[in-house]
């Protein structure tokens, strides 16, 4: 064998290859799990369906890490073509000049089909699209209920007060663990303030301009975490840190605790773990206050700015593939993420699958998303919002673990979420809110 | 000009040059772009960067959260480097009395040090678990006496105990060989002298040991300000409510999660101020140090 013989295959490769790929691109995603196999699944599909072009998918092992090489990437212009981010980020992006509105790319599309919860939170005051929902989700209620039935209880809980009704059987029976949370903000303040339809700031939480303000230290979320705090004192509400798992999903899923609000993405592996013992419901309101719409939550994807014509064309390609009915259901069949058209849910619907255990969440998740909306469950559209979370989290620690008041907790996040927000107002100076 | 060991002058440029490009790329350039947007408002995917003079500086120092960090820095620079440099003198002071297992032991002290700060912290986490570490029989006792995922205190000190421990391997190998140097004679005739161990410790080993201790002093010191970073993401991330944040770890959030360039930038500037403050504190210290013996 020479070394011609090696050589000249090679290069009559090479030089074949970009005429049968029209382009290669990458999308960078950032989830793991199941998820990710989803994902992967999709990419895979995607790449065997046609042979014009090679999509790479590539895992940044989180959604914050996701971000952060890309602002790296963006700046040293080695940026993929696309790109999912998740919610909290997406002000930043609307603002970045580093995206391109996707109904921009995709004009044809019918944007209006997807669902209330997830256009409200991507869209522009002018009805454009800025990013493709995804591997939508949203907040739900998970229970036990071999140990909810171990004290008579056969009905998932709606409202706190029955959930804490059920937290005491639970208690005076024996267990250490009723309710489990982690705290964290897109379940305690923003999916909570979404369903009962108050705002966590000013200007319907940033929609109506960048001179927002939080407000969410007094009313319905300043009583709601006071009693969350309450109510870890009496033991019927753990946190991460109480139990053994060290993560509520975890400590769930090990059966350490009854109940929890969590992800509509995460039954996938609670499924995996508990079966038929696992039960949900939509996340419980406070009695007498009126159900709105939560949240999307999960990511979306945005096309990045500077790419080749050849580069929007196979990554119009991938936005379309994505969203067709069948890959939309097959991505919640694998991981409880929820269908984004109403399109898709109709056809998963219609065709009788909804009933089956492992689309359990789709109708139940959307139906929260779709809830009526009002003003304030639109979306969140503030900057730094992802550093405000870290904020939040920082002060209602200090909450949970002696240091201060709940109530201090709350005044301090509002006042460092406001210096957050008047340095955001700053760096974009001249910016207008699409 | 002295004749050296190479006849031009410019095989030594040649020689030295590709340290100086590399420090150069990786050290002064960044440090000049942390200089550069201090004074500007960054946004995080770049256009539209803005001057605004010193306004950063001011948002920092007037921030509580910047001299919070500071304090628990602070705090970490004197009681870490304090137990590693202690413990490790006992060690060491031991280890050349020639006691028993003292060989055996020689070698296994040292063993710490093939393990990265980040594997430290993970195992750390394992050993300081509330549920299944060694103090869980404590907490059956009584409950929730050791916790440091919630409790700030408890987290503050696994941190310190995991930088401590990754510190003795070094700090023991520099004062072994700093005891193993002082000459036999001196110790004889102190021992003839009627003078007792603890009496040639202090008056003796300690004094002779000063080179030795002070390198320790100013690694350590230096160390605990930027090695930390390892232990902190591993093993708790900043938390919790921010406990373990030292200004280190404040910065890599600051710049990396919340895409505060300019913030992080300036408190770079800052904690660089910082390290030679102390560093130039630390020499004047060693103005005390005797070289000769």
């Amino acid at each position: 064998m020479t070394i011609k013989s090696i050589i000249l295959p090679v290069l009559a490769f090479s030089a074949l290859a970009p005429a049968a790929h029209a382009a290669d691109i990458e999308f960078w995603h950032g989830n793991t799990g199941e998820t990710e196999a989803a994902i992967l699944a999709h990419c895979e599909a995607f790449n065997a369906s046609q042979d014009a072009h090679t999509i790479t998918c590539i895992g940044q092992g989180g959604y914050e890490a996701g971000m952060q090489k890309a602002i790296a990437a963006y700046r040293s212009n080695e940026h993929p073509a696309l790109i999912q981010f998740f919610d909290a980020g997406t002000l930043d992006l609307m603002l970045s000049d580093a995206v391109l509105p996707v109904s921009d790319l995709l004009p044809d599309v019918d944007w209006s089909d997807y669902n209330t919860g997830a256009r409200g939170y991507y869209e522009t005051s002018t009805g454009a699209m800025f990013s493709q929902p995804y591997n939508g989700s949203t907040l739900v209620f998970y229970a036990n209920m071999d140990m909810l039935g171990e004290v008579g209880v056969t009905e998932v809980p709606q409202t706190w007060e029955r959930v804490i009704e059920v937290a005491r059987l639970l208690q005076a029976d024996g267990h250490a663990c009723p309710f489990v949370t982690d705290g964290h903000p897109w379940r305690v303040l923003e999916q909570f303030s979404a369903r009962h339809g108050t705002a966590i700031a000013t200007n319907n939480n940033g929609y109506g301009g960048l001179d927002a303000e939080y407000n969410f230290n007094t009313g319905p979320v300043a009583d709601h975490l006071a009693n969350l705090a309450a109510w870890r004192e009496e033991g019927l509400v753990r946190l991460n840190a109480d139990t053994a798992a060290g993560n509520y999903v975890a400590a769930f899923n090990a059966g350490e605790c009854a109940m929890m609000e969590a992800s509509s993405g995460s039954f996938g592996g609670i499924r995996a773990a508990l079966g038929d013992a696992a039960a949900l419901g939509m996340a419980p309101m406070y009695e007498g206050v009126e159900r709105r719409n939560t949240f999307i939550g999960g990511a979306s994807i945005w096309v990045m700015k500077g790419h080749e014509d050849a580069d929007y064309e196979a990554a119009t390609a991938f936005l379309n593939f994505v969203r067709e009915t069948e890959q939309q259901i097959e991505m919640t069949r694998m991981t409880g993420n929820l269908p984004v058209t109403m399109t898709a849910l109709n056809e998963l619907v219609a065709s009788g699958r909804a009933t089956e255990p492992e689309f359990a969440t789709a109708e139940m998740g959307v139906a929260s998303l779709n809830q009526p909306g009002n003003e304030n469950s639109r979306g969140i559209r503030l900057g730094f919002y992802v550093q405000f979370r870290d904020v939040f989290i920082e002060e209602t620690q200090r909450a949970f673990n002696g240091e201060q008041p709940m109530q201090t907790a709350l005044d301090n996040a509002v006042a460092r979420g406001n210096e957050l927000l008047r340095r955001f107002e700053q760096t974009y100076q001249g910016v207008a809110l699409p | 000009m002295q004749k050296g060991f190479y006849s031009g002058r410019w095989t030594y440029a040649a020689l030295v040059a590709p340290i100086l490009v590399l420090i150069f790329l990786f050290f002064y350039v960044p440090v000049g772009l942390a200089f550069f947007w201090s004074l500007f408002l960054e946004r995080p995917f770049g256009g539209g960067s803005q001057f605004v003079g010193l306004d950063n500086f001011a948002r920092v120092l007037s921030d509580a959260e910047f001299w919070d960090a500071l304090k628990r820095t602070a705090i970490f620079m004197i009681v870490a480097p304090s137990l590693a440099i202690g413990i490790s003198l006992m060690l060491a002071l031991a280890a050349d009395r020639g006691l028993r297992g003292s060989s055996a032991a020689r070698n296994i002290i040292i063993w710490p040090k093939a393990v990265a700060g980040a594997s430290i912290g993970v195992v750390f986490v394992f050993v300081f678990n509330p549920f299944l570490g060694i103090f869980a029989p404590l907490n059956e006792i009584w409950p929730g006496f050791w916790n440091p995922r919630i409790d700030g205190t408890d987290a503050f000190i696994t941190i310190v105990v995991a930088q401590v421990w990754n510190g003795i391997p070094f700090n023991f190998i520099i004062l072994l060989s700093g005891l193993q140097t002082i000459p036999d004679t001196v110790t004889k005739a102190a021992v003839m002298d009627g003078a007792s161990p603890w009496r040639r410790v202090w008056d003796i080993q300690i004094p002779l040991l000063t080179p030795q201790l002070f390198l320790t002093f100013v690694l350590e010191f230096v160390g605990t300000v930027v090695e930390a970073f390892g232990l902190i993401d591993t093993m708790t991330e900043g938390g919790p409510g921010g406990a373990t944040t030292l200004l280190i770890y404040k910065i890599y959030v600051d710049g990396f999660k919340a895409y505060d360039l300019s913030g992080a930038a300036t408190q770079t500037v800052i904690l660089m101020l910082f390290v030679l403050i102390m560093v130039a504190l630390q020499f004047r210290l060693e103005k005390h140090v005797k070289y000769e013996r």
